[in-house]
């Protein structure tokens, strides 16, 4: 490794040493706030690294790439942890977290999510993938008090566990057909006569069954619902969207990267994306606790995103790509929202603490709603375009069942996610309740993902052509 | 720029009157601590863009042209997605009811004392969705604003309803959703297929409709397309979300409901229903006919039997709008103006109903008709307001509903003389319950009453203009129907269908 590739894998380094000397510093400098706020810092240098630092390679070490696409979800996911850090100024603070253990971490799962973003062989997803894992494992539990959240960090650890086993495993596989790690090659070399060898496919299904864990697919997604009602809000934001947004940018890279190795699993694909709608659907109907909703409701999105991957075609893979960033705005938004009403003992998640809430405090009320509806995918909002870039894309490509069953999710699904906007608005005020009103951070990043839902959902334009190019 | 649209001043009128509304909620937005200033603005609000649609109905209509107004400009490049607007007779006549009504609507919620501020942002985000479906001509531009309006009226039925309004709430909001989902699929598909034969990939109405399409497929998109339709309308068998929406409504939300919603229905056939599918609407013209047929007599013996003054009135709703259905199946210029200017006299007429009913309530505290009676005594002025917008709605000469029921009659007597004989048949039917209505409410012994006082100068207000109105479209409905001729000559004889129709009738 020389400078050259240093220099091509910056936004990451910065990440990773800022990560470290913020928790050097948080060992003898305990100020909460100001730990956190670098932290932000560091986060907002690299998105912006990230963003105008073009990188003089394109990929470093046969590892990792440092092409545009690479870039863009490095970028993202900086924000992304900037925001969360911002969220949990207060909520960290009141429940006495350890600033710089606390900062460092976050700082270190953008490290993982945007090397997973990146990879371009197999041992970099793994390595990718571990490193925000064992970050999240403790970020989950980071609420010494709460014992939900001990019940939901050993519930990710065990299936993390098995998880990583199979990766591990299905890699082994790949690399024992192919003989080697580097993508693509690790699949196009396994082809005989267009067809996968069994060693190969087997480990193919394996790293599927690593990906489905990971991004919570029926049926393996039963660890999902416990674990974001468990884990603390913020935390709970990161693991819905860049946890599961990473695994799907680099499946993403995978799979249409890997050629016709795609088309050896798309039956399987084809029925794994349709129980995940039809089941984490019909398991969100029920749910009375807010956490617990946008659990099944994060199921039913990869659901949808799975349409768009066997949708294929430039159009499907620049739909998930938009897709995972308005999802990511929205259900962070959800999750930011949750947060600036927590009080030092409690979050407000079940059904009663909604109740009368868009009266008492109209601006979050109206923006959760919004974000709903976004999550719904109804128009003017940003999940409107999202869902209509990936129906367009499976119509085109004759995923016509598919189209059918996931647009008979999203009638279902605005039924679960108006039950919250019901709750807000039509049921009666119930003033014992007293949320916390919130404070300036919070606003800036509920501010943030409203600009993000609205302003994407009304003139798309850029973003949805600086897809199209990223894909390319 | 295409010749056939007018080139009046170069200002984006038709943004303007999209905005207009925005500004008025934003307005209401901010001053949400003042709930009495929120109601002023809402009104300015949608009195700036009634102002604005008068001005548009007076000054714009031309000549030979096939668009008074026109705008167009790229929104969303990637899928093609443009934004366009266009006003031609019969957005004319739809936005200048939409207008209308708003104010009445406005006007007529006055009272409203549960989180006021909301209600008018909700009021007035609606007013912008409807005026944007009158006039999109790009597929998805319309398909948002026809979504746009669904939350506000979900809302609004849902916040502010009566006893059931959260299960009328959303069984309107699923009923609704569930047609037009489908309805997007079929845009999809329509834009795919025109994209392969033409290489150009556009949403826009005027070259979709040039697309060519099998019969299997135009069976389908048009089947997608129409359900969506049909369940606004509400046709047979799709119509059971409406009398529990009107039902439960406030009165404003049944207004609106039945003013512009389920005109978004008849408008959204005419537009884009028949026009992409010429061939596929020839064909399901006698389907349509007889669901229309159908739910015109099923509707008016239903409203016979209601106990309830409001499901009486928006069961009548359903048979009415069976008649205009009827008027666009018989396919000739006479019965579709008929059907179009029948629409805008059935928005007021029956809304006027609504409003009635609404001010009964409020005075006696039951719409129960076992339970009214004796009005006349107490307030002859509401009284024979209620009997006159009875008479328009029964379609007695010289009100508006009888100067469209005519044309429809007369219209569709030329191409089926059965249905019109039947529809005729069944007009005579509105006659029972609307007069069985008023029996039971103006006359008869004196039923339950709270307080009795005649019409204060907030209800002239909203009364004296709607029937105005209703008795100007009666006695000279030229006003109304010159702007429409041109417009309805276009929508039935496009050369396809023209061709289909063996040179044109």
């Amino acid at each position: 490794m020389n400078y050259v590739d240093l220099l091509a894998l910056l936004p990451v380094l910065i990440l990773a040493l800022g990560s470290v000397v913020i928790l050097m510093v948080g060992a003898w400098y305990r100020h909460w706030r100001n730990l956190l706020l670098g932290g932000i810092g560091i986060a907002l240098l690299a998105a912006l690294t990230a963003a105008f630092c073009p990188p003089p390679v394109v990929e470093v070490a046969n590892l990792y790439s440092a092409g545009p696409y690479a870039r863009f979800f490095t970028m993202i996911w900086s924000l992304l942890v900037a925001l969360v850090l911002l969220l949990s100024l207060r909520y960290g603070k009141e429940r006495r977290f350890d600033g710089g253990v606390y900062a460092a971490l976050i700082l270190f799962s953008a490290v993982g999510m945007s090397l997973l973003s990146a990879a371009t062989s197999l041992i970099g997803v793994f390595l990718g993938l571990e490193a925000y894992t064992l970050v999240l494992y403790i970020l989950i539990v980071f609420d010494r008090e709460s014992t939900a959240g001990a019940e939901a960090g050993l519930k990710y650890l065990v299936m993390g566990a098995v998880a990583t086993g199979f990766m591990a495993f299905g890699i082994a596989l790949i690399y024992v057909g192919a003989g080697t790690f580097h993508l693509p090659e690790a699949f196009t070399a396994a082809m005989v006569d267009g067809h996968l060898r069994p060693y190969t496919l087997l480990g193919w299904a394996m790293l599927l069954v690593a990906i489905g864990f990971k991004i919570s697919l029926v049926p393996f997604h039963l660890w999902t619902p416990d674990v974001y009602q468990g884990a603390p809000a913020p935390v709970g934001g990161l693991l819905a969207t860049g946890s599961k947004g990473a695994v799907v940018a680099a499946f993403a890279a995978l799979y249409f990267g890997s050629g016709s190795a795609g088309t050896e699993i798309e039956t399987l694909l084809w029925m794994l994306s349709a129980v995940t709608m039809l089941v984490g659907t019909f398991n969100a109907l029920v749910q009375r606790n807010l956490k617990r909703l946008l659990a099944f409701s994060s199921v039913v999105h990869m659901g949808y995103l799975l349409i768009a991957f066997l949708a294929g075609g430039p159009e499907g893979f620049s739909s998930i790509v938009f897709y995972l960033v308005v999802y990511t705005a929205a259900t962070l938004g959800c999750f930011a929202v949750i947060a600036s009403f927590s009080n030092a003992d409690s979050e407000p998640q079940d059904e009663k603490d909604l109740q009368g809430l868009g009266y008492r405090y109209a601006f979050r009320g109206a923006l959760l709603s919004v974000f709903l509806i976004s999550l719904a995918g109804l128009p003017p909002t940003a999940g409107f375009i999202g869902k209509f870039g990936i129906f367009a894309a499976a119509i085109k490509h004759d995923q016509l069942v598919l189209a059918l069953i996931g647009v008979f999710a999203s009638l279902v699904s605005v039924y679960y996610y108006l039950r919250v906007v019901i709750v807000m608005y039509l049921a009666d005020v119930d003033p014992k309740h007293a949320l916390h009103p919130g404070c300036r951070s919070e606003y800036l990043v509920l501010f943030f993902c409203l600009i993000a839902v609205l302003l994407l959902g009304i003139y798309p334009g850029p973003l949805l052509d600086l897809t199209t190019l990223l894909v390319k | 720029m295409d010749p056939s649209i007018a080139t009046y001043p170069d200002f984006p009128w038709l943004t303007l009157l999209l905005v207009l509304p925005l500004a008025g909620a934003l307005l209401c937005w901010l001053h949400r601590h003042r709930p009495e200033e929120c109601r002023w603005y809402a009104l300015a609000a949608t009195l700036a863009v009634f102002v604005l649609s008068v001005w548009i109905f007076v000054v714009m209509p031309q000549e030979g042209v096939r668009w008074f107004l026109y705008e167009d400009a790229a929104w969303i490049d990637r899928f093609g997605i443009r934004y366009t607007l266009g006003l031609d007779g019969l957005s004319l006549l739809m936005i200048a009811l939409a207008a209308f009504l708003q104010v009445i609507a406005v006007l007529i919620s006055w009272p409203v004392k549960k989180h006021v501020p909301l209600f008018f942002i909700l009021i007035l985000l609606m007013e912008t969705g409807v005026l944007g479906v009158f006039l999109a001509l790009d597929l998805v531009l319309f398909y948002v604003f026809w979504e746009v309006m669904l939350i506000p009226m979900f809302l609004l039925i849902g916040i502010w309803g009566c006893e059931r309004r959260i299960y009328a709430a959303i069984k309107f909001f699923l009923y609704t959703l569930a047609g037009s989902l489908l309805m997007l699929l079929g845009i999809m598909a329509l834009y795919w297929i025109h994209g392969e034969q033409t290489g150009v990939y556009t949403f826009a109405l005027s070259a979709l409709r040039q697309t060519e399409l099998s019969s299997t497929a135009s069976f389908w998109l048009y089947g997608s397309f129409m359900i969506a339709f049909i369940i606004k309308v509400p046709l047979f068998p799709f119509h059971t979300w409406l009398p529990d929406a009107h039902a439960e409504a406030p009165t404003a939300g049944s207004l609106d409901l039945t003013g512009l919603l389920l005109k978004t229905g008849a408008y959204a056939m005419l537009r884009f229903g028949f026009t992409l599918f010429p061939e596929m609407a020839q064909k399901s013209l006698p389907l349509l006919a007889t669901l229309a047929l159908i739910g015109l007599y099923h509707a008016a013996w239903v409203s016979y039997l209601q106990k309830d003054a409001k499901r009486l009135v928006a069961y009548s709703s359903i048979s009415h709008l069976g008649l205009v259905i009827v008027g666009f199946a018989a396919w000739n210029v006479t019965a579709l103006e008929g059907s179009i200017l029948l629409m805008v006299a059935h928005g007021i007429s029956t809304g006027a109903m609504f409003v009635l009913i609404a001010m009964l309530e409020a005075r006696t505290t039951t719409r129960n008709l076992d339970e009214l009676g004796g009005l006349w005594h107490c307030a002859p002025v509401l009284s024979a307001f209620l009997l006159l917008f009875a008479m328009a709605s029964l379609g007695l000469p010289g009100f508006g509903n009888f100067t469209g029921e005519i044309l429809v009659l007369i219209g569709a007597f030329k191409s089926h003389p059965l249905w019109a004989v039947l529809a005729m048949a069944g007009v005579v039917f509105s006659a029972a319950y609307m007069l069985r209505m008023v029996r039971r409410t103006i006359w008869g012994p004196s039923g339950k009453l709270a307080i009795c006082h005649d019409l204060t100068i907030r209800e002239y207000l909203v009364l004296v203009p709607m029937a105005i109105i209703l008795i100007w479209i009666g006695l000279y409905p030229a006003t109304f129907l010159e702007p429409l001729h041109e417009t309805a000559v276009y929508l039935l004889n496009d050369p396809v269908a023209v061709k289909l129709a063996g040179g044109g009738r």
